[in-house]
């Protein structure tokens, strides 16, 4: 089995089916990109992932534990940067991390260095000892990413990972994201942005309407269709692909 | 104070403004915005229903107290107490963006906000908005709250008319209320620190109290007792204050901001509880958010203010004053539902869903905080009331057992209907009409016992201490299913 599986998985509210038999497998090592427009299905398929909310049928498993009998073992062992804006917090990213620390039963002098070493690598040093409903959204959005790491899981999972980040930062966090995937953990990222999911996932899967509808590999990249095609052609039929790129347009 | 604060459209522009945005029909936008709102966050019909669990809880408050032999000016009084206390918590609602706002509602995009991305005034929109909301509330909470007046005078033919001037005076000081906050807000954006104005408010408490100015002030603030001009007056003087308030706000205020020492590992582990961290992380949210750990207090001492204020008129009407450990106890209890109100404003449940923690112990380290938040806020305007009201022992120990008993009890009844977003008693009718009767289920008997039987016998004194631990025992149990109630709620929405 792998680090994560999904099969069968549906879950609707009320009449709305938010997922409809979602199927597909995540290995360690891998950086899964899950790509798909907006009520897809993705955030919900998070959700179920990580014990949040509770799947109307199909079976789940995230490194060998299930996340809907036993929610709080899964988020033990994973990490999770969610999509929605944490509400204001008047604890300082420091204190937000030791906060996350202790929660998660990490010694508190390994807490402190990995503190110092996210802040180091995201530049936010200088904004450790600022309330974090003072930051912009871009420190906030790097508070955030370092929590989700700070127990240095093996499987993570994460909402849209580039949301208000500089290009700079951008780019250390795609680079950061490439070597964990390979240090044997699997990284689950969401995202609308086909531009990073071709760059850095090993492997995208597009999902449609609660389904998965295809996967892309990296082996895959001397294929005919870029990955844009493909996300067009699945997601919106044939007919979107002769939608005017801006190369195309006369202005 | 930062940056320009010019603002050519003005302060309540009629016209166009360069916006090509007519004032009627901004007026009329932001009403659709604020019914749709709330009836897509308290589920149509429930909202709707609102206003009419408003006039049925006044009309049958009002008949209760004036059949029990309070005086119906006294029941009067007590409806503009609160129509001016709705206003000064309504004037808030207009400056989105405000940590307090946002901890209110969550993060809103209303069309407010729509100033910083379209051609429109904020000073413009500001006042319209508070316009909106002053008819908005004054049609759907005041107008309800006006037939409890009415009816309080009996029945006639002229009830009718009585019940548009009961609608009018209470009007007048919710706005009086609305106009004193939106001015509050205002100085505070031109730089004046938060202390400077809480000094300048007690130092005005202190001056009336000391010179004797409450007869003045209830005239003033009873529209209805006194004479037209007056009233006139009144209603002059708020649209200054209002206008003026909106020429002095400064739209681009912005707070500096904020750095604080590392305090949560060292509060974390001098906590002796299970769950310390997540009971740390609600205490220093609540000490450093808008209004520190005082906020609470002043809550509680608002309570205690209005209580003893209430109390002082039925005892100088009627001369009948309530065995004060018995009554005080009773109804400070009810600082549990602010005080809880407080400790959730930063949080929200599907936050603490990334970390390896249940909804139960989420729930379970709030009610730890509201223990050590909620004791000394309960206990100390308690203490003051009965000495100030000179209880006798025995009255002052049922009255601390009912405090305690009680507070747990609303607690819990607070947490079991309402989960974490407490404030949604505002506008749900379903929920309101729930905690309201479970509120007079214990304090209506009590209150009644505490009015009748000066001071408590032993057989009085026994039976409300029973009635106290058992409410308590309640409150714990109640407490504690609604962790796995909500934790069933959202995993399974």
């Amino acid at each position: 089995m792998g680090a994560i599986h999904v099969a069968g998985l549906e879950k609707s509210y009320g009449a709305v089916d938010a997922v409809d038999g979602m199927e597909f497998t995540v290995e360690r090592g891998e950086l899964y990109g899950f790509l798909g427009p907006n009520g897809a299905g993705k955030t919900t398929t998070i959700r179920v992932l990580t014990g949040q909310i509770e799947p109307d049928s199909g079976e789940v498993s995230v490194l060998e534990t299930d996340p809907t009998t036993d929610p709080i073992e899964t988020r033990r062992r994973v990490g999770i940067l969610p999509e929605q804006e944490s509400p204001p917090s008047f604890l300082t990213p420091r204190e937000y991390l030791e906060f996350v620390g202790e929660v998660r039963n990490l010694e508190a002098e390994r807490v402190a260095e990995r503190t110092d070493r996210w802040a180091e690598r995201l530049g936010f040093e200088s904004k450790l000892d600022t309330l974090h409903t003072d930051l912009s959204r871009g420190q906030q959005q790097k508070v955030m990413i370092a929590q989700a790491f700070l127990h240095e899981p093996d499987v993570v999972f994460i909402d849209e990972p580039l949301a208000n980040l500089d290009p700079l930062v951008q780019e250390q966090v795609k680079q950061f994201l490439v070597s964990y995937a390979a240090g044997d953990n699997a990284v689950f990222v969401s995202t609308h942005n086909i531009d990073v999911a071709e760059e850095i996932c090993t492997r995208v899967g597009i999902v449609a309407d609660g389904q998965l509808v295809t996967e892309r590999s990296v082996a895959d990249d001397g294929a005919d269709e870029s990955l844009l095609e493909v996300f067009l052609d699945r997601v919106e039929g044939e007919d979107a692909r002769d939608t005017p790129t801006l190369e195309q347009l006369d202005v | 104070m930062t940056g320009e604060t010019t603002d050519p459209a003005g302060p309540t522009g009629t016209g166009r403004s360069g916006s090509g945005l007519s004032t009627r029909r901004l007026l009329a936008i932001l009403f659709r915005e604020e019914w749709r709102m709330h009836t897509e966050l308290f589920g149509g019909w429930r909202f709707a229903l609102f206003p009419l669990v408003i006039a049925a809880l006044a009309v049958g408050g009002s008949v209760a107290l004036v059949e029990t032999g309070t005086a119906s000016g006294t029941v009067v009084v007590g409806l503009h107490v609160l129509a001016a206390g709705f206003g000064l918590y309504s004037g808030t609602a207009g400056f989105a963006g405000s940590d307090m706002l946002e901890n209110v509602f969550g993060r809103l995009s209303l069309l407010l906000s729509s100033s910083t991305t379209l051609p429109l005034s904020r000073r413009r929109l500001l006042g319209v908005f508070l316009l909106k909301d002053a008819l908005f509330y004054g049609i759907a909470f005041v107008l309800p709250m006006a037939l409890g007046g009415a009816v309080a005078e009996g029945l006639s033919a002229t009830t009718p008319l009585s019940l548009v001037a009961f609608w009018g005076s209470l009007f007048l000081v919710f706005t009086v209320g609305m106009a004193t906050t939106v001015a509050l807000i205002a100085v505070r954006t031109r730089g004046v620190p938060p202390w400077t104005i809480g000094l300048g408010i007690g130092l005005a408490a202190v001056g009336g109290w000391a010179l004797g100015s409450g007869g003045v002030l209830r005239r003033l603030l009873v529209p209805i007792e006194g004479t037209v001009p007056a009233a006139g007056g009144l209603a002059a003087a708020t649209l200054v204050v209002a206008a003026g308030s909106l020429l002095l706000y400064d739209p681009t205020y912005g707070r500096p901001s904020r750095t604080a020492t590392d305090r949560f590992a060292r509060l974390s582990a001098a906590l002796p509880v299970a769950d310390s961290p997540l009971v740390t992380k609600s205490l220093l949210d609540l000490a450093r958010s808008s209004g520190g750990v005082w906020k609470p207090f002043v809550s509680s001492t608002i309570l205690l203010a209005l209580v003893a204020a209430l109390v002082g008129v039925v005892d100088s009407i009627t001369g009948v004053a309530p065995a004060p450990g018995i009554f005080f106890g009773g109804v400070l209890g009810l600082s549990a539902f602010t005080t809880y109100n407080w400790l959730t404003q930063f949080d929200s449940l599907e936050a603490y869903l990334a970390y390896p923690v249940s909804i139960a112990d989420v729930f379970r380290a709030k009610r730890t905080a509201f223990i050590l938040v909620g004791a000394p806020t309960a206990v100390i305007p308690y203490l003051a009331a009965v000495v100030w009201f000179d209880a006798t022992p025995l009255d002052a120990v049922v009255g601390a057992v009912l405090l305690a008993g009680y507070a747990l009890y609303y607690y819990g009844l607070t947490v079991f209907i309402a989960g974490f977003d407490p404030n949604e008693f505002l506008f749900d009718a379903v929920r309101f009409a729930t905690f309201t009767i479970g509120v007079a289920v214990a304090l209506v008997p009590t209150l009644v016992a505490g009015f009748v039987v000066v001071p408590p016998s032993l057989e009085l004194a026994a039976v409300l201490v029973l009635g106290g631990l058992v409410m308590g025992a309640v409150g714990i149990v109640l407490s504690s299913r609604a962790g796995p109630r909500w934790d069933a709620r959202y995993r399974t929405e």
